[in-house]
């Protein structure tokens, strides 16, 4: 056996002598205690206040929209950061990409080029009222990990019916667990020196969100 | 860079000093010790606003509690059942049996990579196997990324807590470490312009390095995913911008399903720094064609964990997820700060954490460094009995120094072998108590009260004074009580 190998092995029948003699009935993780809140107890109209009042919490500049106003929020949003040159996912909708700006489509765009970008927009999975986080499973319309990672300001699209209250709900909506994703809450942020909140480190200084509400 | 990292001192418990006597310094630092109270003050503030808006906070820590000690129990499946998914998805996986292993693979890996600097984000397990001297050995320059590891490093300092390494650093400190290794002049000590200025030193390393050392907060055996909650950025940067990434990550971070995070990131956040969710929460499964990486590592570090978890009181101290709760709760951590604990595992969590990982071999005077109080074990998000597990190791610690030769000197043990047999039977009992009584009374005041001993004694009476022993013993008060009634 090689080197690595061993230390494998090693490894493996160590603990398997170390839980030897554990109960063999041992219980399945499903039926482990789980007494905590799985479902949140608020209405539509107050899980979104919820959701911005935390998003607002975190220096998120939040608005909302009937799902016909989608096209002139975005482009009011954009308009009012005073940039110009914007990235967007490949899987964007169309009618996403308003007139008037300079958009980056990500077709396999270099780092170098969505660095210098001054923006991103993308659409989101979910969004937990609770902790007023934005999830990304990075589908097509939510763009590649680094397109809302090199950008310093960060345009996400959220959908009412896409706001659960707790973070249970959220794990509810995942029937196979994602590939990749991140869960964002706030702009990145230190406080490493004397507890000092401060916002932007490396990710995106700015995180805007529109929630777009009455869907269906 | 003045890449003087191998010359310079590092936390290692083979090496430090005794608890009480690494503490004496630490406890005439007067900046330090209002550096370290501000900044537990305010975590422990903050963690306390969001826990006790959580009304189902009790069920989440039993929850928690129940998940990692499963997933403990089944350690060697879990692993393979994340050894497999993690490979099917692209990663490879290494098995590393201690630290001078763990170096090695990465070493060997880096080498192929062809690689002179590497990009990381801070994990405390790198520096439980001191990585950054070994690669600095080898030639290869560690950028940390972390903004309390860049203070560290540029200062030439090492962490003192698990979650804000540098919160015995101030912001003029800071501001001199910064000022000098990155060579601005006019830097003002403010933290925006001091973040500012990290973020303007890390991004041109984030862009251009093609390789990335990380650890994990979780492991998810069902699919071989691993998670990193950070709050800045940086790891976000080294898990999606480098070619090469290496995750090493301790045995015990294994979670059965990527359910189960919905009950650790729950506590983590809010135990952590106070906060409901940490700004950034990384989930990637091995390797995804056009998203990040293009080579993945895991390496699975075992270094004396595995014979942790064969001791059943002892176990539980693998079930922790590093929130740090424990030291800004703890009175003895928050007097000394995180470098009296000789270990890059400081407080509560480290002092039953680190002897364990030495195999009782070194650092067996941290057991001792806590007055058992237990404000550790109410904080704990898993519920670590950490009182408990003290206790314990604190038998063995004193079973270690019964087989000793060195014992015989010793005042401790010789006191308790003639405790010993003066409480062995009556008669000697009473002989000491009337000797006792003869031997105290010259130093005994007045007023019934010892201020002042000789010899070993003044040990005692310097910091308290003793009650001296009354003119009757409670045994002689019973017997002429009992004479006068009849």
């Amino acid at each position: 056996m090689s080197a690595p190998a061993l230390s494998r092995q090693m490894i493996l029948d160590r603990i398997r002598a170390a839980t030897l003699n554990l109960p063999s009935e041992a219980p399945m993780t499903a039926e482990l205690s789980r007494s905590y809140i799985r479902r949140g107890k608020l209405g539509v109209q107050d899980r979104l206040k919820l959701m911005i009042e935390r998003l607002r919490e975190y220096d998120a500049e939040v608005v909302d929209c009937a799902p016909e106003e989608l096209p002139a929020a975005i482009g009011a949003q954009l308009a009012l950061s005073g940039r110009r040159v914007f990235i967007a996912p490949e899987g964007l909708p169309a009618q996403w990409l308003v007139a008037g700006f300079d958009w980056k489509i990500d077709r396999g765009l270099e780092n170098a080029e969505i660095e210098q970008a001054e923006g991103v927009v993308t659409a989101a999975f979910c969004g937990v009222a609770d902790s007023g986080t934005i999830v990304l499973h990075h589908s097509h319309s939510e763009g590649r990990r680094v397109l809302t990672l090199l950008p310093d300001w960060h345009l996400c699209i959220l959908r009412a019916n896409q706001v659960v209250e707790t973070l249970p709900e959220y794990f509810d909506r995942c029937p196979s667990p994602p590939v990749l994703a991140t869960y964002i809450s706030g702009p990145s942020a230190t406080a490493d020196i004397e507890m000092t909140r401060i916002k932007g480190v490396h990710g995106p200084r700015f995180l805007n969100v529109i929630l777009v509400r009455n869907e269906d | 860079m003045s890449g003087t990292l191998s010359g310079r001192q590092v936390l290692d418990p083979r090496h430090a000093p005794p608890f009480p006597v690494a503490a004496l310094p630490l406890l005439r630092n007067p900046q330090l010790r209002k550096n370290v109270a501000h900044a537990t003050d305010v975590i422990q503030t903050k963690r306390a606003r969001l826990v006790a808006e959580k009304t189902d906070w009790q069920e989440l820590r039993t929850a928690a509690a129940a998940i990692r000690s499963h997933a403990l129990e089944h350690l060697g499946s879990y692993l393979e059942e994340f050894e497999a998914r993690c490979t099917s998805a692209g990663g490879m996986v290494h098995w590393a049996s201690d630290a001078a292993e763990a170096r090695a693979i990465i070493l060997e890996l880096l080498r192929q990579e062809q690689a002179s600097e590497v990009i990381k984000i801070k994990t405390m397990t790198s520096a439980e196997i001191q990585l950054n001297p070994a690669l600095e050995a080898a030639g290869i320059h560690a950028y940390e990324t972390d903004l309390a590891e860049l203070i560290l490093q540029l200062g030439e300092d090492e962490p003192s807590h698990i979650v804000v390494p540098a919160l015995h650093v101030n912001r003029s400190q800071v501001r001199e470490i910064f000022a000098r290794s990155m060579g601005i002049k006019d830097l003002p000590d403010d933290p925006k312009a001091l973040t500012a200025a990290a973020r303007t030193y890390l991004r041109q390393k984030f862009l251009t390095i093609p390789t990335a050392i990380g650890g994990a907060n979780f492991l998810i055996a069902e699919t071989g995913s691993v998670a990193v909650v950070e709050s800045e950025g940086n790891g976000r940067m080294c898990l999606t911008l480098p070619r090469t990434l290496i995750t090493l990550a301790g045995i015990e971070k294994v979670l059965p399903r990527f359910q189960d995070l919905e009950v650790m990131l729950q506590l983590l956040a809010r135990s952590a720094t106070g906060e409901r969710m940490s700004p950034y929460t990384s989930l990637w499964t091995g390797v995804t064609p056009g998203d990040g990486p293009e080579r993945f590592h895991v390496v699975l570090l075992d270094n004396g964990r595995s014979s942790i978890v064969a001791r059943p009181t002892e176990r539980q101290t693998l079930r922790c997820i590093r929130c740090a709760a424990c030291l800004n709760t703890c009175p003895v951590y928050r007097q000394t700060g995180g470098h009296a604990y000789g270990s890059v595992y400081p407080g509560p969590i480290g002092a039953i954490l680190t002897p364990q990982l030495m195999h009782m071999k070194y650092a067996q005077s941290l057991p001792f460094a806590s007055s058992l109080c237990g404000a550790c074990y109410e904080v704990c998000p898993v519920k670590i009995d950490i009182p408990k597990v003290l206790l314990e190791l604190r038998a063995q610690v004193v079973n270690q120094e019964r087989r000793r030769a060195a014992r015989l000197r010793d005042p401790m043990f010789i006191g308790m072998k003639a405790a010993h047999a003066i409480f062995a039977g009556a008669r000697r009992f009473r002989a000491a108590q009337r000797l006792g009584r003869i031997a105290l009374r010259p130093f005994t005041r007045k007023d019934g009260w010892i201020r002042s001993l000789p010899g070993l004694g003044a040990k005692w009476t310097q910091t308290r004074d003793l009650r001296g022993l009354p003119s009757q013993s409670f045994r002689q008060w019973w017997v002429a009580r009992g004479k006068e009634e009849r």
